[in-house]
């Protein structure tokens, strides 16, 4: 019951979706529109657990005075603030609309822009060309960064033209293999998962 | 109001980066209070834009008709909308230890919707077309539409292809020709690296650049 | 002093990088950018559609790939207002709705374009590949009213659009792997045309559904946003930063050359 309904279900949707796509008569396509739907209602549920696990995680901290534990109380008040706001207002209240705009888009643009700092101090040491391989990485990676701005062609007027050529001929087929063998990868996979072969989305225990 | 968040912005900027100097107080207030304003932020859209036009809604549909007071407009037959949402309902099993084989029902149907779907979908998207842009341009060779250079990056194609296939094959042992082989894909595959790891260096970049010219020109214009 | 040089302060080339962005910004250097392949077809694919066309916009990208994204989205709508195309936009990242929401409307005021009329945001629904597969079917069964709340029955330029077949080009703004979805469940499935939009983390995967035209075009990042800034005329935000950019990719460049030349002449040394 635990596990072998859901591996019916999974079985019984994975392979009558598959047939639909095979047959146009009405009742498979409004079959396959009904269980589209049914799919799209599920999934905001889903959305009920990563929350539900974030606010454990920090109500954990606190109760157990972890490391910097305090801090997780600026979490709740941030996320009461916006919820509070929110939900019985909606997205486009205006409280609602300046706490995004002030707070959330500038830290999360500022977050992922320390990022170039850190690249430029890891290229300075960690860059080296100490194989033919690496030196090719290398060398790749100087044209492209040059060639993708502006003083690359006052520097020399073919640099744009080498970045593209790079990227339309060695780094697009580089790409497909990685695309031929990830994408054969997964198809063998969500074979083994309608077949019930592979489990592991039913997690542990009976 | 609007200068009010500008100097809250550039505050919480400068707090962010006081980590490039090393972590502290004013960093980990920043981060904490991203972390909580983004989750409520998120909470907010997915009951307004998920919950209630996914759930809330195709649920008063089923059951208005048979509300007291409500005249009978559907049939019985929007009734069906109601095991999606029981099923959804199970989500909420995760958050009790004993009931979370409940989770299992939702979904292995996602999961198997989701298989069903992607495997016709991507041997189309990704085997197929990818294998007909790789054999293509030999069509064009053969017609004689393809200059001698167009010759070369098709055969060059070709090559990059196999050779990284090769490096990904494990069922054979690398050994003589397909270990040259399998080194040239590596060949490949570092300049498919270095190419990506350029074009990531001017994404963060870019990103440095508008933080650094909203504090430069919107914030210190506020002040001089 | 060789390894005193490898060995830097990493805190000295964080003060190097803020200096290279810093100084380009306060000189305002305008150096011409050369438009590549990519750009120019999309840029071309929407020039040739007929007036009254639509098109859909997927901002797929929340506010940390804003300042990449922001500025192609802001040249393409105005590309599109100026041709009376009209703009269907919706987002499949939950971070992004305000963002979306926000810019369209900014966008349109500054081109006289009416909401309803010549553009709509539809918001956020969450599903991903769901609501993409969901959208072939009927636009409707998805999205059943704009972002603002007004019933899509009651909006005018929506009256003869059911679903993809009457969206002439849908082009991802993404952040993430949203453009393989779009390629997989809208283009392989439904013959939906897509193009994409992409941060610089995503560009070198592109390339192989360009060259098979499953990407009508592509805009490459900062540097794309700018190419395409050229091509509608209008020099805005991503022309001046790649010029700053500039400055930044030269001082890593260097970095990276300074670091070889100390690691080769020690490795000498030792030998």
């Amino acid at each position: 019951m635990r596990r072998q309904v859901p591996l019916v279900l999974c079985f019984f949707f994975g392979v009558t979706i598959i047939l639909t796509r095979f047959s146009p008569h009405p009742f498979s396509q409004s079959f396959y529109e009904e269980v589209n739907s049914w799919a799209l209602i599920i999934f905001p549920f889903a959305f009920v657990l990563a929350t539900v696990t974030l606010i454990r995680s920090h109500v954990t901290r606190i109760r157990r005075r972890s490391e910097h534990w305090q801090y997780s109380f600026i979490v709740f008040a941030g996320l009461i603030a916006m919820v509070v706001i929110g939900v019985p207002f909606g997205p486009q209240h205006p409280v609602f609309e300046w706490l995004f705009n002030n707070i959330q888009v500038p830290m999360d643009a500022t977050m992922f822009s320390l990022l170039a700092f850190f690249i430029a101090s890891a290229a300075y040491r960690a860059f080296r060309a100490r194989t033919f391989e690496a030196t090719l990485l290398l060398v790749t990676a100087i044209i492209v960064m040059i060639g993708n701005v502006p003083i690359g062609d006052l520097i020399w007027s073919e640099t744009s033209s080498v970045k593209q050529w790079i990227l339309n001929n060695p780094n697009l087929s580089a790409r497909r293999g990685i695309i031929l063998g990830v994408s054969l990868g997964v198809i063998s996979q969500s074979i083994r998962i309608i077949l019930g072969i592979e489990r592991s989305y039913l997690g542990g225990g009976d | 109001m609007e200068l009010f968040g500008i100097w809250v912005t550039a505050f919480l900027t400068l707090c962010i980066y006081s980590f490039l100097y090393r972590d502290n107080p004013f960093y980990r207030f920043a981060e904490h209070l991203f972390i909580g304003v983004s989750v409520g932020y998120g909470i907010v859209l997915s009951i307004h834009q998920g919950f209630i036009p996914f759930a809330w809604d195709p649920f008063w549909a089923a059951v208005k008709p048979f509300w007291p007071g409500i005249p009978r407009e559907a049939g019985w037959m929007g009734l069906l909308k109601l095991i999606p949402i029981a099923m959804g309902l199970l989500f909420f099993g995760g958050l009790s230890p004993r009931h979370t084989w409940l989770i299992r029902y939702p979904s292995a149907i996602l999961v198997g919707f989701g298989s069903g779907i992607s495997i016709p979908l991507m041997l189309q998207t990704f085997i197929f077309e990818q294998t007909r842009g790789t054999i293509e341009p030999f069509a064009a060779i053969n017609a004689g539409t393809l200059s001698p250079w167009g010759i070369v990056e098709a055969v060059l194609m070709v090559v990059g292809v196999v050779c990284t296939l090769t490096y990904f094959f494990f069922s054979v042992e690398h050994r003589g020709p397909i270990n040259w082989l399998s080194k040239v894909g590596i060949g490949f595959l570092m300049i498919g690296f270095g190419s990506a790891f350029g074009n990531t260096v001017m994404g963060r970049v870019a990103l440095l650049i508008q933080r650094v010219d909203f504090l430069l020109n919107d914030w210190l214009g506020t002040i001089f | 002093m060789l390894d005193k040089l490898m060995n830097i302060d990493r805190r000295i080339v964080f003060i190097l990088v803020a200096l290279a962005v810093i100084i380009p910004t306060k000189l305002s250097v305008n150096l011409p950018v050369s438009v590549s392949e990519p750009t120019q077809k999309l840029y071309d694919y929407i020039d040739d559609l007929p007036a009254g066309a639509t098109i859909m916009i997927a901002f797929d990208y929340g506010p940390a790939s804003l300042p990449e994204l922001h500025p192609m989205a802001r040249a393409v709508l105005k590309q599109c207002f100026e041709k009376n195309i009209r703009v269907i936009g919706l987002t499949l990242a939950a971070d992004a709705p305000t963002l979306a929401n926000t810019l369209m409307e900014e966008v349109a005021e500054e081109n006289e374009a009416m909401v309803g009329e010549d553009y709509v945001f539809l918001g956020y629904r969450p599903g991903g590949t769901l609501v993409i597969l969901g959208m072939g079917n009927s636009i409707a069964s998805v999205f059943d009213s704009d972002y603002s709340g007004t019933a899509l029955a009651e909006i005018p330029m929506m009256e003869n659009i059911k679903n993809y077949d009457q969206i002439s080009l849908l082009l991802d703004l993404a952040s993430g792997s949203t453009t393989e979805g779009w390629i997989t469940y809208a283009n392989a499935q439904y013959d939906l045309r897509i193009a994409s939009g992409v941060t610089g983390v995503l560009i070198s995967q592109m390339y192989p559904f360009l060259q098979t035209g499953q990407l009508v075009g592509l805009i490459a990042g900062i540097s794309g946003a700018a190419e395409y800034e050229d091509l509608i005329d209008t020099p805005a935000k991503a022309m001046k930063w790649i010029n700053i950019e500039s400055f930044v990719h030269l001082l890593i460049v260097g970095l990276v050359i300074l670091g070889n030349i100390a690691f080769f002449i020690r490795n000498r040394q030792e030998e």
